[in-house]
């Protein structure tokens, strides 16, 4: 029992645990702004990112170009995705309250995988560049695959864009001040519709990198997007609504999840994670 | 949306289509569904037992959804514990499929009652979220479950009496149909409505909110679960995959939604277009999902109240309605 | 009496069907400190609400600058000069005070002189530049009425509505914020003031207009209204 307990609380799986963190928090970056700004539960958020990793792999193939020069072009074109999406849509249903928000979210979740699945089949896919077997080797025999390297200093990099976007520019605080009060911020100028728009378009962008990450670490498949969408809601729970650093720590927990849990029983143990936090506490470890 | 309700409701009488003329018509209408379920082509027989479980379940989750304001993602987790149990009844330890069903809806009931524990802490999007999170757990747990046959799923052994089992379909679904008009009409129906259309008037009803949802979870859970176990009998294999699958859920937001979210009879008329809709989109592989959720989402943009919850404000009656708790 | 910059005709707003506000009419003249008095109830935060495009009106008619802007947006009026600082403050509890200031700057029409601006706001506040990076969550209540009046001066507006400011405060706080709303008004601002309390509001504005149960009752210059007066339209008696 001992020695099975040694085999998977290695130190090279804490290593990969924390690398995985920064994934796993970029998943949960997009649904967490959602949650705390637009006050909805999007439930096609896992699509979103199924959709990322596709048009990334599509991409690149077709250009015969690194995977991650793929985001030049899927973080815009997602973003407009978003905006479009929450302004002919989301808004308009929105206010007629949040349940009928949620099953529409739930209804574009299924429109989406199943229009994945009729364009791109049920075949795996995964991005394998040329770089992905190789590892920086440590002291103690201890390694770093350099490709998670390479997926946690993209995702920080983004958190990091993000924070700074929501922090500095008119737009981002425009968009904090939506959350706290619309009426406000409405008093100060701000159309509510536009910073609900652009904080979708912001949470699209963010499942842009999150599809490149998860089409580069792991086999996904049009139908995928489930389990993707619950280790988002999983990285929001224990953050909190609408915190960025939370999003952050609680990528790390479902990161360390992930790798504990080994392959057969990693995903098993983020959802036990996920529940015993809902249940205790579900307004997440940071919120007062 | 409530405000105009009550409006509507001051402006002119809604006239209830319920009581002797209701029954009679009722009745009439079982009685050539029973004949139909001998007398139907196996195909008939098929789509029948189809209509007969969806519509069962759809009840279930309007009741939880609709009228008790717990929306659940998660109602699979019975259907597939409930598959499995026939299964493992039937198949591993040689017992009649009887008693697979009966045992399938004991351990769902039991669920529900263990799951209230963890559930009711949550509210809103919590609880439908964490629903779903069980039934992904219980699927994740089933693929790699030796005793369950793993990924490769289970076979219910033997033959079905398909005729048999449409009609213990047919059966459940008149029982649950009547038990929710008698819960909606009881002490507890009257509480889980005042709680709906004024949280503060709820509290002066002076009845366990608490305890009344409870009732309802484990009531949606029992029948999820008999509806699960006969779904299996009639089809014979289960897979992790299929018995957990959101899917199933999908379907109940789908009918609830068409027919109409918080009307006694929603989920009837929601269940006939469904299977309609499912049986012509068959030649369609591929688009069903696609042509269901637009559905859904012009459903709700255009007809927030669905089919018959928009005929019936238009045409001011109510089928088999619940008595409603207004402040006048 | 110079030309009325707000003008406001037979208004009437509702929440759903409980009518709020009945028929309101009233003048601000350019460059004034104008009072709305009138008890719990009687219509006057709706009315600000229904001015500054918060709430919709379901009949009735609001000029401002000679324009119509009758049910128009609050993020549009704020571009043309109209601000609310609305009941109870609403900062930004979690953005710090200086975040909110900035927050004041975002129509296009106030960003230029943002720093001007800024500066204006602290010299009038001179607590809030010491707290300028605290969230304003933080603050007491009468650091974040500040904030909330800091942050409708930073629109750069032509009117600004107060509504209710002194609502909860201790009173050296309350004079000591009209005080400054003298001050702004000073440099050729127009005020309207809500208030409760009768006294202050008089002693402050120049035109008082005094509401009972969703209606304007009494209109007239501070100077010229007497105390009988004000209390038979305020208690309606």
């Amino acid at each position: 029992m001992l020695e099975v307990l040694q085999n998977i609380f290695t130190a090279q799986n804490a290593i990969s645990g924390i690398l995985l963190g920064g994934l796993f928090a970029v998943l949960g970056v997009g649904m967490t702004i959602i949650f705390g700004i637009v006050k909805l539960t999007n439930l096609a958020h896992g699509e979103f990112v199924i959709l990322g990793a596709f048009c990334s792999t599509l991409i690149s193939q077709a250009l015969d170009i690194d995977p991650i020069l793929t985001l030049i072009i899927t973080i815009p074109l997602m973003f407009i995705i978003g905006m479009v999406l929450q302004s002919v849509l989301i808004n308009r249903v929105m206010l007629q309250g949040s349940e009928p928000a949620l099953l529409v979210t739930f209804g574009l979740s299924i429109i989406l995988q199943d229009a994945m699945l009729l364009l791109f089949s049920a075949d795996a896919r995964k991005m394998n560049p040329s770089y992905a077997q190789s590892n920086i080797s440590l002291p103690g025999g201890l390694y770093i695959p350099v490709l998670d390297l390479i997926l946690l200093i993209i995702s920080l990099v983004t958190i990091l864009v993000l924070t700074l976007f929501l922090r500095r520019t008119y737009m981002g605080r425009a968009i904090r001040a939506t959350s706290d009060d619309i009426v406000a911020a409405s008093l100060m100028g701000v159309s509510i519709k536009k910073a609900y728009a652009v904080a979708m378009g912001i949470a699209m962008a963010t499942a842009a990198v999150a599809g490149l990450c998860v089409g580069m670490r792991w086999t996904f498949y049009p139908s995928s997007g489930g389990e993707y969408l619950l280790r988002a809601f999983g990285v929001v729970v224990i953050g909190g609504m609408g915190s960025i650093p939370g999003a952050l720590v609680g990528g790390l927990v479902f990161g360390l999840a992930q790798v504990f849990g080994g392959a057969s029983y990693g995903l098993l143990a983020s959802y036990v994670v996920l529940i015993i936090m809902l249940a205790v506490r579900p307004q997440g470890l940071f919120s007062k | 949306m409530k405000k105009a309700e009550n409006l509507s409701t001051r402006q002119q009488p809604i006239r209830v289509l319920g009581g002797l003329p209701m029954l009679i018509i009722g009745i009439i209408l079982v009685a050539v569904l029973v004949v139909l379920v001998f007398v139907g082509s196996s195909n008939t027989r098929r789509i029948l037992t189809n209509v007969f479980l969806y519509c069962t379940m759809a009840c279930m989750w309007n009741l939880l959804s609709g009228f008790t304001g717990m929306t659940s993602l998660g109602q699979q987790t019975f259907v597939g514990v409930a598959g499995y149990s026939m299964a493992v009844m039937v198949t591993t330890y040689g017992m009649s499929y009887i008693v697979g069903w009966i045992v399938g809806g004991a351990i769902g009931a039991v669920l529900a009652l263990v799951l209230s524990l963890i559930l009711f802490r949550m509210r809103g999007m919590y609880f439908a979220i964490a629903t779903w999170v069980i039934a992904e757990a219980l699927k994740t747990w089933f693929t790699s479950w030796g005793f369950v046959g793993k990924g490769g799923g289970m076979t219910v052994a033997g033959r079905p009496d398909r005729t048999m089992v449409c009609l213990l379909a047919l059966i459940l679904c008149v029982v649950a149909i009547v038990l929710i008009y008698f819960l909606l009409n009881s002490k507890i129906g009257l509480g889980l409505t005042a709680m709906r259309d004024d949280a503060d008037a709820a509290s002066s009803v002076g009845v366990n909110i608490f305890r009344s949802k409870l009732i309802c979870f484990v009531i949606a859970g029992l029948f999820c679960a008999l509806a699960g176990g006969l779904y299996y009998r009639y089809n014979g294999t289960i897979l992790p995959g299929s018995g957990f699958d959101i899917e199933w859920t999908v379907s109940l937001v789908f009918i609830v939604i068409i027919g109409g979210i918080g009307t006694m009879a929603g989920p009837i008329v929601g269940t006939v277009v469904y299977i309609a809709l499912d049986e012509f989109l068959a030649k369609y592989s591929g688009w069903s999902n696609i042509i269901l959720g637009l559905i859904a989402i012009l459903v709700i943009l255009f007809l927030p109240d669905g089919i018959l919850g928009t005929l019936q404000k238009k045409l001011h009656f109510e089928i088999l309605s619940q008595r409603r708790f207004s402040k006048e | 009496m110079s030309e009325p910059i707000l003008k406001v005709e037979g208004v009437q707003a509702k929440y759903g069907d409980f009518i709020a506000v009945e028929s309101a009419t009233l003048d601000v003249p350019q460059g004034m400190i104008v009072s709305v008095i009138g008890a719990n109830g009687a219509g006057k935060s709706t009315l600000m609400d229904t001015i500054a495009g918060v709430h919709k009106p379901s009949a009735g008619k609001v000029y401002f600058k000679g324009e119509d802007i009758t049910g128009m947006p609050a993020e549009k009026l704020v571009t043309r000069g109209l601000s609310l600082v609305p009941q109870g403050s609403r900062c930004f509890i979690r953005m710090t005070v200086e975040d909110n200031l900035i927050m004041g700057s975002y129509p296009k029409s106030a960003r230029g002189k943002l720093k001007e601006s800024l500066e204006r706001v602290y010299e009038l506040f001179p607590v809030l530049k010491q707290k300028r990076n605290d969230l304003s969550g933080s603050l007491s209540g009468g650091q974040r009425q500040m904030v909330a009046i800091g942050r409708a001066l930073m629109t750069n507006p032509d009117c600004v509505l107060f509504d209710e400011i002194s609502l909860g405060l201790a009173p050296t706080i309350i004079k000591d914020i009209y005080a400054r709303i003298k001050e702004i008004s000073a440099g050729g601002m127009t005020v309207v003031l809500v208030e409760q309390d009768t006294q202050r509001a008089i002693r402050t504005a120049q035109l008082c207009h005094i509401m009972l149960k969703g209606r304007v009752v009494l209109s007239g210059s501070s100077k010229e209204l007497t105390d009988e007066e004000i209390k038979k339209a305020y208690f309606g008696l």
